[in-house]
């Protein structure tokens, strides 16, 4: 299946990718909870607990690679709209405990109890049902892509100058659930969390359900990202990306297209977090560090961007790597991943799958179109892109503008 | 409250009006022998407003030692003695000369008993004592005490003392003094206006409490001018707190060109997005402690030159790792911004690690030499030395670099390059070394300012975290390519900072300033001073 | 003047930037219907021009009308190309990692919102305004490759094409010819002709034989704004332009 997973043509990739991902949904949790423990398709614990984890990393890579592979809109923010996903599931599992808390008290959550709080915030309300927060955990992230992005792709911020300040938002955030005011529980964040929809999280049955769930929501994931990226619409994207003001002078409005392709991103993301704060049992402003948003960026570029399978194959690679080397050799684990950072941009600048699909002969041209990326293009600034007999010549710098 | 004043009143006539002059020693060790009789709080208050009253410096460690609860009787014979325990048992010593006096088991003692309000007593008593002390330090401190403690019974007190201080500043505080004690008497009018004066000249957060205090008691013509001087202080008050905010703000601004500064050249004019560029500010810092540790193993009496010395190395050590990093990586990767971007983070990775290594994860010991600590006081505005000189610094390092962008032979090359590559190839210029060189230009002045920087922050692995998006944000909000760009967003960004802070808080202040900044980048999305370039087609 | 019977009406145009002023009071009328070639040296202003009629400028001063009575200075570049305004960049700018199929769906006329383009479903209508099109700018067999794999010249035709399918009334076509060869210079003369007998359009150029194979009047431009108008021969008859162009 490997050999017809690379030489196949992009569709044929995505959709064995989506087979792959239902099969494990359901094939996990059987070998985990069927299957007993002496038996070596026993599927153990930790097992499911940490291939959940990087599934969830793995739809957040593929979040980030519909707006930087498809869009070239590289956010170094990410990571904040996770973390919004995760702090609204984190929300729901505090109402949750009830007075199983420590401080016995029904209606408000430990951290409250310990600063006195008398009220629940008004921003805590709703979050006792699960529909309101499963709805909150798409909305807040995508109503802040939405905002933040309306500003900044109306007034053409692009290139790097984006890319800083979606790494400020992160950071300006990470810095505003640091405080205790705030009301999400400040340093420690939201933890100790007991069920989830009546289930004890901490149940392997739970677990395998919410590795289950995120399997499926991966799945489901590629298959509306290959959607979007297949319509007219994101042959538009791609359009933006490669000639942003020849689509302009087309009529188009490139700042919309970005918009959608954004709020999208974000509400995926969101997803992401979501599903990733019952599988870890906490969630706190460490997710805001900009350095994580960063880290997702390198998931996608050693994954191959822009080919949906790449960012997905990245994110579990690269943290199958970290969880290794954190075991085994936790000092050398920074010196693996910076080395990563250098060695994907300048030898493997297309990723794995990228890699793989120029190596093969040529295709017909039209599967091709939808996956291969030429880097050049996709990193020239919008303003200047288009063609330029730049190609081959030796690379040079060019003063931001 | 009125017995007390009397007491501390009695005791500093007795300070003034001896003047360094013992009382009897034998007289001391009675009223020393007292504090075996006082069986409760008031007793043992009365026995210190006696000692107090003397006024002779020998009592200062006794009552010190018992405000501590180091003041013992030793049950036998009622002698009293200062006592140091250890274990079970008490050292004693002589509760006047200090001599031992042999040691004895902690059940045979029994102490003498404090309580806040008696130390309260215990340190008036001790200001007042210090009135008539030789060093001017001392009587200063004893004026301020008198200043915030006023009593009406001392101003005869503070008249002598007046009459015989020869050193104008002690003489004015002391001035002070005696006008807030003049407000509580019930001396005549013309007095207190003379002292109302006084006090509004002061114009500092005491003068106006005591003012204020004077306010709401006072009749007629001297309610009206304690008014009058309640407000002018407020407004000179509000003065000094918007001077110190800007100082402040100087302050931060100053350390925010720092840190951007070199990235205003390998950014700003070479479009390198470097995010290692809070690594060399790192190096540099980790240079100093280097250089310091050497000094203090080799040379201990060049400690003072420890600074000069880490500049040029931090410059030397920073600017090479910069030139490595140039050649290695980011040559291959002009024109791809965002994979630059990426490359240079992991390079920032890598050299956090690599530090985080060789040192250890905890923060290292950087030194101040000597005179940069302390602190410079310019009417009610607080400046410590290390932050001035930090300002100075950074104005000095901004000309340097100004100097070699604009007139040295260098600095043009550079110009040249970024406005005409192929131009300035054709001139014969070497554009790759130009590059080359400018990048480890800019990642020098970071490993310099990492040496600044080191004297008012942690210095550990992480060091350059803290800096690397503020700097990013100064770059960005002054204008890329624009080096006075840079100062003039540096120091708003700080002076803004500084004003928020008050009402929002340290954190909150800055997420709003980068809430601001971003905003401000989609209104102007190159910066405060962006040249308007000609229109580049597509 | 009368804006009545104009596609595109300048007058007393001004705009400038770093002190520098790129366009000087420029008046320029263009009657519905009609072929004009622009000509005039390096910095005249051909581009900025061209930069406020597609809104990707606002002049300091002056009116800018479109078919008579649309002010283009209050619209943006969406906006004035949806009224019909196509532009061709100087550097052929095609989407290189589409194919040319593709390249044309994106430009062809249509609702240019986001919703419709994500449930678009390609009608037999479109398919075959894509086919009238390849046949004009000659590239049909090579409707399956990526553009990217395009000459320079093939890559302007494209977007000729490219704006060809977005149906403007007004098409401005900076440079059309540079970097082609003699051959594919004139199949551009017949192109452009063939489109001018439905459209207006702006040509600029610098190669004085293409303007002559176009036969149309010419407006020659300097230091932003008209130093002269009329047929090429009276044009380059005119001392203040044999002036500009060689130098006094």
């Amino acid at each position: 299946m490997t050999g017809r997973f690379f030489a196949g043509s992009a569709t044929s990739r995505i959709a064995i990718t989506i087979a792959v991902l239902l099969a494990i949904a359901v094939i996990v949790p059987i070998l985990n909870i069927a299957v007993p423990t002496g038996s070596a398709l026993h599927v153990p614990n930790y097992v499911v607990g940490l291939v959940g984890k990087y599934l969830c990393y793995a739809l957040l890579a593929l979040a980030l690679d519909l707006v930087w592979g498809y869009c070239g809109i590289l956010s170094l923010g990410h990571g904040a709209f996770f973390a919004l996903g995760g702090y609204a599931m984190g929300m729901y599992l505090m109402r949750q405990i009830g007075d199983r808390g420590v401080y016995g008290n029904p209606l408000l959550p430990d951290f409250m109890v310990f600063l006195n709080w008398k009220e629940l915030p008004w921003f805590w309300s709703g979050f006792d049902q699960f529909w309101f927060a499963a709805l909150m955990v798409m909305a807040v992230p995508g109503l802040l892509a939405f905002a933040f992005g309306w500003f900044a792709f109306r007034s053409r911020v692009t290139g790097v100058y984006l890319s800083i300040i979606t790494q400020a938002m992160t950071y300006a955030l990470m810095l505003a659930f640091f405080r205790n005011d705030m009301g999400f529980g400040g340093n420690n964040g939201l933890t100790d969390f007991k069920d989830i929809l009546g289930f004890n999280i901490q149940a392997n049955t739970t677990r395998s359900g919410l590795f289950a769930a995120t399997a499926t929501a991966l799945a489901f994931g590629v298959f509306v990202t290959w959607c979007i990226v297949g319509s007219k619409y994101g042959k538009l994207l791609m359009a933006v990306r490669d000639a942003e003001s020849r689509t302009r002078f087309l009529g188009w409005r490139a700042e919309n297209v970005k918009l959608f392709a954004f709020t999208v991103s974000a509400v995926m993301a969101g997803i992401a977090g979501a599903l990733y704060v019952p599988q870890v049992g906490i969630i706190n402003p460490g997710e805001f560090d900009p350095a994580n948003s960063i880290e997702v960026v390198v998931w996608a570029a050693v994954g191959g961007r822009g080919t949906i399978v790449g960012p997905i194959i990245g994110a579990v690679l690269v943290n199958a790597g970290k969880s290794w080397f954190t075991g085994a050799l936790p000092e050398f684990w920074l010196f693996a991943l910076g080395g990563l950072f250098i060695a994907v941009t300048l030898f493997l600048p297309s990723g794995i799958v990228g890699t793989w699909d120029r190596w093969q002969p040529a295709r017909p041209a039209r599967g091709t179109a939808k996956v291969d990326v030429v880097p050049e293009r996709i990193v020239a600034p919008a303003e200047s892109s288009g063609a330029h007999p730049m190609a081959g010549a030796k690379p040079q710098p060019q003063p931001a503008e | 409250m009125g017995f007390l004043r009397k007491v501390v009143a009695a005791c500093l006539i007795v300070a003034a009006t001896l003047h360094g002059a013992a009382a009897d020693e034998a007289d001391l060790r009675l009223l020393v022998a007292k504090f075996a009789a006082a069986k409760n709080f008031q007793a043992t208050e009365a026995v210190v407003r006696e000692l107090g009253a003397t006024g002779d410096p020998a009592v200062e460690k006794l009552l010190t030692a018992l405000s501590q609860g180091g003041l013992y009787v030793r049950k036998g014979d009622d002698a009293v003695f200062v006592g140091d325990e250890t274990g079970q048992d008490v050292q004693l010593r002589d509760p006047l000369n200090g001599a031992p006096a042999g040691v004895a088991a902690k059940a045979d003692l029994s102490k003498v008993k404090v309580n806040n309000a008696l130390r309260r007593v215990i340190r008036d008593a001790l200001g007042g004592l210090t009135l008539g002390s030789k060093d001017p330090a001392v009587r200063l401190a004893a004026a301020d005490t008198m200043f915030r403690n006023p009593d009406p019974a001392a101003i005869a007190a503070l008249d002598t003392a007046i009459a015989g201080e020869d050193v104008t500043s002690v003489k004015t505080r002391l001035e002070q003094a005696r006008a807030a004690a003049v407000l509580l008497s019930d001396l005549g009018e013309a007095d207190k206006m003379t002292a109302i004066d006084t006090l509004s000249a002061r114009a500092d957060q005491d003068a106006l409490s005591q003012l204020t205090r004077f306010h709401t008691s006072a009749q007629g013509a001297l309610r009206d001018a304690a008014g009058a001087a309640v407000a002018l202080i407020h407004q000179r008050l509000a003065l000094w707190q918007v001077a110190q905010n800007v100082w402040y703000g100087i302050s931060l601004g100053s350390v925010l060109l720092l840190a951007a500064i070199g990235l205003a050249i390998t950014f700003g004019v070479m479009g390198v997005i470097n995010m290692a560029h809070g690594e060399m500010v790192m190096l540099g810092a980790y240079t100093t402690f280097v250089v310091q540790q050497a000094i203090r193993a080799l040379a201990p009496n060049l400690f003072d030159w420890s600074l000069a010395v880490a500049l040029p190395m931090a410059f030397l050590v920073a600017g090479a790792v910069g030139l490595a990093i140039e050649r290695g990586i980011i040559r291959f990767l002009y024109g791809r911004p965002l994979e630059t971007l990426l490359a240079t983070w992991g390079v920032s990775l890598i050299l956090q690690q690599a530090v985080r290594t060789i040192f250890g994860p905890t923060n290292q010991e950087v030194g101040t030499p000597p005179w940069m600590s302390g602190s410079l006081q310019l009417g009610q505005l607080a400046i410590t030395w290390n932050r001035l000189c930090i300002v100075v610094f950074c104005l000095a390092v901004f000309a340097l670099l100004l100097w070699v962008m604009k007139r040295t032979r260098w600095g043009l090359q550079m110009r040249a390059v970024t406005q005409n590559r192929r131009m300035a190839a054709s001139m014969g210029i070497r554009t790759p070394w130009v590059d080359a060189l400018t990048f480890a230009l800019g990642s020098g002045i970071a490993g310099i300012a990492g040496v600044a920087l080191s004297q008012i922050d942690n210095v550990s692995p992480n060091f350059g975290q803290g800096y690397i998006i503020d700097s990013f944000m100064v770059v960005v909000f002054g204008g890329v390519g624009n080096l006075w760009g840079t100062f003039v967003g540096a120091m708003s960004l700080g002076i803004l900072n500084k004003f928020l802070e008050p009402y929002a808080g340290a954190v909150l202040g800055k997420i709003i300033v980068l809430v601001l900044i971003i905003l401000f980048i989609q209104k102007r999305p190159r910066g405060l001073f962006a040249l308007k370039g000609r229109a580049v087609e597509a | 003047m009368s804006r009545a019977n104009t596609i595109l009406y300048l007058d007393g145009v001004s705009v400038s930037f770093d002190g520098f002023r790129a366009i000087n009071n420029l008046s320029l009328v263009l009657d519905k219907g009609e072929m004009r070639a622009i000509i005039g040296p390096n910095g005249a202003g051909k581009t900025t021009m061209m930069d406020i009629v597609t809104g990707k400028m606002r002049p300091d001063a002056g009116e800018v009308y479109f078919d008579g009575d649309v002010d283009l200075t209050r619209h943006d570049e969406a906006d004035i190309a949806m009224m019909g305004i196509g532009r061709k960049f100087q550097k052929p700018t095609v989407f290189e990692s589409h194919t040319l199929e593709d390249n044309l769906l994106l430009s062809l006329k249509g609702p240019r919102s986001i919703l419709p383009a994500l449930f678009h479903r390609r009608s037999t209508a479109e398919t075959s305004r894509i086919d009238e099109i390849f046949g004009l700018i000659r590239l049909g067999d090579r409707r399956r490759d990526l553009a990217a794999s395009l000459s320079h010249g093939q890559k302007q035709w494209l977007e000729i094409g490219m704006l060809l399918a977005q149906d403007p009334k007004l098409l401005l076509v900076d440079e059309p010819v540079a970097g082609m060869t003699d051959a594919e210079t004139e199949e551009t003369v017949r192109l452009l002709k063939d489109i001018a007998q439905t459209h207006s359009v702006i040509v600029v150029e610098h190669d004085m034989h293409f303007v002559r194979e176009l036969g149309v009047k010419v407006t020659c431009l300097h230091e932003g704004k008209v130093l002269s108008e009329g047929t090429l021969d009276f044009v380059s008859a005119d001392e203040r332009v044999v002036e500009v162009y060689l130098g006094r």
